[in-house]
């Protein structure tokens, strides 16, 4: 057995952190929810990098790389809050895969591509479909792509795109397309307890740094068990994600049969696990942790959003129940 | 990332697997999940163990020269794996195994190492450990137990408790005090003791589960000679963290499930689940799938443990992370299990008398505590892997007899 990341995957994590972290503060998201700026690195960035590509094949434009490929990536995108979302790049990747054109759009980023989810004469608050061009939907059982009218609403994590799209043009992808969307939507979960994965590990840090900088009572707040516990539980967590999304990201193209109960696991573990770590930095930082000017609450919005993404920890439970049940531990 | 063995692995697992099923009738079987009382079944479990390292399946990692065999913790894992999967108990020895052994290897005498290596490995004598006491249980340097000196011999008297095994033991390694005017871990000194020495008595402690696994052993002038000391008097700490860290390679798992497993649980909801009404039936679910995915949380963290170890690595401190995240599992898979019962969850066993997920859920508030309680377990992750600093504590250089 190797349940281990690749000397190759580990350097595409290394680049895509020193990416990351050079072209995306925490100001943006801020800025962003202020509505004063733009969610960084952007697009463009992301295609120039190649990172819109990863599970694109070569053929089209692009990299031609494993869901693992692309969830090392998305964890590290995830550690800075960084917009649009590779759920997106990975989803629609999976969708695109009869439509080269497309996908290559979708590589080069010349096409602002949004997935909607709920149904296509007014979908559900859907990712990255706010600054969206052309949509991709469910119309009954046949996927199509089109444009559309775009209501954002109020965002409550700037840094997700979220928008109720109503299509107003139509063009048939494919016919019977209800196991390819549902695969799709499944690499799109894993996508996102990636990025969930890289938000929740830093959480955890800025925590566990505050509380080694920190004093109260005559000494440092994480020499206290009630502090350090609590730290130490979301660090468990964290750790114990990690394990789901490389097996759900490796199921993806090594195992297809698992996905579906890997993926599920990995988004229902992701969106608790992130939740608490998330909820325990602000705690750990006490007072100074519940202003607008920390970052925070921003780490805490975007649990509060994707935790509810692309099904919530409820919708997976029952769903690795119902797969269990039908056989899919063996 | 691959889930299959490597060559070498796979051809170690088929010659564990052929040599498992030609001595299959001179084995003893359990149902899955199922342990055995060693209580009552204390000769099978002796002969069990003894074809087994006859078979060359026992001590996999011990060096040679002691009677082992030479091989990686990866080696160990794979017989582990194939000793559930064919349905073999927990070896009765495993107590001596994991931790005494190691101990005698790594502070006993030659003597000590030619007259006890050999004969535990068969299962020819079992072996305890003697650590907890009443008033020191996660605090184990605070133990009372005395040890003093009287010519070639030690005297020893106190009390020691929660011993594993020590009913059909016939050796342990005790942990006792011998200087208490230095400070709690500098004056302490391990012994191999012989559990059938005058002034030795054993009871049984029951349990919450209602069996009796484990026991309190009193030790009333019991003489020791000098020749059976472990280390240095007075390096008895040092001694003990070598048993503690192997108890860690013991019990830190490396993909194996602590308590009843995911497959069990699935198996036990295809059963059940239909004969709950229709609202029930969607509570047990998300009862179920919660279990579940905890379950699988803490099995493939544990096969990026297995993977690390086969690369050469060491389990270090994060291994504690492996027992806790387990722990947590086992506790939402009992209670799954238990809520699937519907009206029969309220009563210690089903019509037709089952108690197995009864059972599961008494026995979880034990692995809390047992090897690490939850709370140490989450002092050592939160100052040596995260870093964060300790409680400070005044203990650690006053005499401990102030």
């Amino acid at each position: 057995m190797d349940f281990d990341l690749s000397d190759d995957q580990r350097d595409a994590a290394a680049g895509a952190r020193a990416f990351f972290t050079g072209s995306v503060s925490t100001a943006a998201a801020r800025a962003a929810l202020e509505g004063t700026g733009a969610p960084a690195p952007g697009r463009k960035a992301l295609a120039d990098i190649g990172f819109l590509g990863i599970t694109v094949p070569e053929s089209a434009g692009g990299a031609g790389g494993s869901v693992l490929d692309l969830a090392v990536v998305a964890e590290q995108a995830g550690a800075v809050l960084a917009a649009p979302s590779l759920v997106t790049a990975a989803r629609a990747a999976v969708l695109l895969e009869s439509a080269p054109d497309l996908a290559a759009q979708l590589a080069d980023g010349s096409t602002a591509l949004a997935v909607l989810d709920g149904p296509v004469t007014g979908s559900a608050p859907s990712i990255d479909a706010a600054d969206a061009t052309l949509f991709l939907g469910l119309d009954g059982g046949t996927l199509v792509a089109g444009e559309g009218e775009v209501v954002p609403g109020r965002p409550l994590d700037a840094t997700r795109g979220l928008a109720s799209v109503r299509l107003t043009s139509r063009r048939v992808l494919a016919e019977d397309a209800g196991e390819l969307w549902a695969r799709a939507r499944a690499v799109g979960a894993v996508a996102l307890a990636a990025e969930d994965l890289g938000a929740a590990d830093r959480a955890v840090q800025l925590g566990v740094a505050y509380a080694k900088e920190r004093e109260a009572f005559g000494r440092l707040i994480g020499s206290y068990q009630a502090v350090k516990h609590m730290l130490v539980d979301a660090w468990v967590g964290v750790e114990q994600l990690r394990s789901l999304v490389w097996w759900a990201a490796w199921a993806a193209d090594a195992s297809p049969a698992e996905l579906p109960l890997a993926a599920a696991a990995a988004k229902a573990y992701a969106a608790e696990a992130f939740e608490r770590a998330a909820e325990t930095l602000v705690q750990v930082h006490g007072g100074i942790g519940f202003t607008w000017e920390h970052d925070a609450h921003l780490y805490w919005r975007r649990a509060k959003v994707d935790r509810l993404l692309l099904g919530d920890a409820g919708e997976h439970h029952d769903a690795v129940a119902r797969l269990a049940l039908a056989g899919a531990l063996g | 990332m691959d889930f299959d063995d490597t060559p070498d692995e796979a051809a170690y697992r088929a010659r564990v697997r052929a040599t498992l099923e030609e001595h299959d009738a001179e084995l003893l079987h359990v149902r899955p999940g199922e342990s055995a009382d060693a209580r009552l079944r204390e000769a099978e479990l002796r002969t069990t163990q003894r074809v087994l390292a006859e078979a060359g399946l026992v001590g996999v990692t011990w060096p040679r020269e002691y009677g082992g065999q030479g091989g990686t913790l990866v080696q160990q894992a794979i017989v582990v794996q194939e000793l559930a999967r064919a349905r073999v108990p927990t070896l009765i020895n495993h107590i001596g195994l994991g931790m005494c052994g190691p101990t005698v290897i790594a502070h006993g005498s030659d003597d000590q190492r030619a007259r006890y290596l050999t004969r535990l490995l068969r299962a020819d004598d079992v072996w305890c450990q003697l650590f907890s006491e009443p008033a020191s249980g996660s605090d184990l340097a605070a133990l009372r137990t005395s040890a003093v000196r009287d010519g070639e011999d030690w005297v020893v008297n106190g009390q020691k408790v929660w011993t594993t095994l020590a009913h059909v033991a016939d050796f342990g390694i005790l942990l006792t005090r011998t200087d208490p005017a230095k400070p709690k871990h500098a004056g302490l000194t391990m012994f191999v003791v012989d559990m059938h020495a005058p002034g030795v008595t054993v009871r049984p402690l029951r349990q919450m589960t209602g069996g009796a696994d484990f026991n309190e052993v009193f030790f009333d002038d019991v003489r020791i000679p000098d020749a059976e000391r472990l280390g240095e008097p007075g390096e008895g700490w040092r001694v003990a963290l070598t048993t503690l860290m192997n108890e860690r390679v013991a019990i830190g798992g490396a993909g194996s499930d602590i308590g009843q497993s995911a497959e069990a649980l699935a198996a036990h909801a295809r059963d059940r689940l239909p004969a709950l009404g229709a609202d029930q039936q969607a509570l047990a679910r998300q009862a179920v799938g919660r279990a579940l995915v905890a379950a699988l949380a803490s099995r493939y963290t544990g096969y990026r443990r297995f993977t690390a170890l086969s690369k050469g690595g060491v389990p270090g401190p994060e291994a504690s992370a492996g027992k806790l995240g387990g722990t947590a599992a086992a506790r939402l898979v009992s209670d799954a299990g238990v809520r699937l019962l519907g009206d029969e969850a309220v009563l210690g066993a089903t019509a037709d008398g089952d108690e197995t997920w009864q059972r599961a859920q008494a026995h979880v508030p034990g692995i809390a505590i047992a090897g690490g309680t939850d709370q140490v377990l989450r002092n050592i992750l939160g100052e040596r892997v995260l870093g964060l600093p300790p409680e400070p504590r005044t203990d650690k250089t006053a005499p401990f007899a102030r």
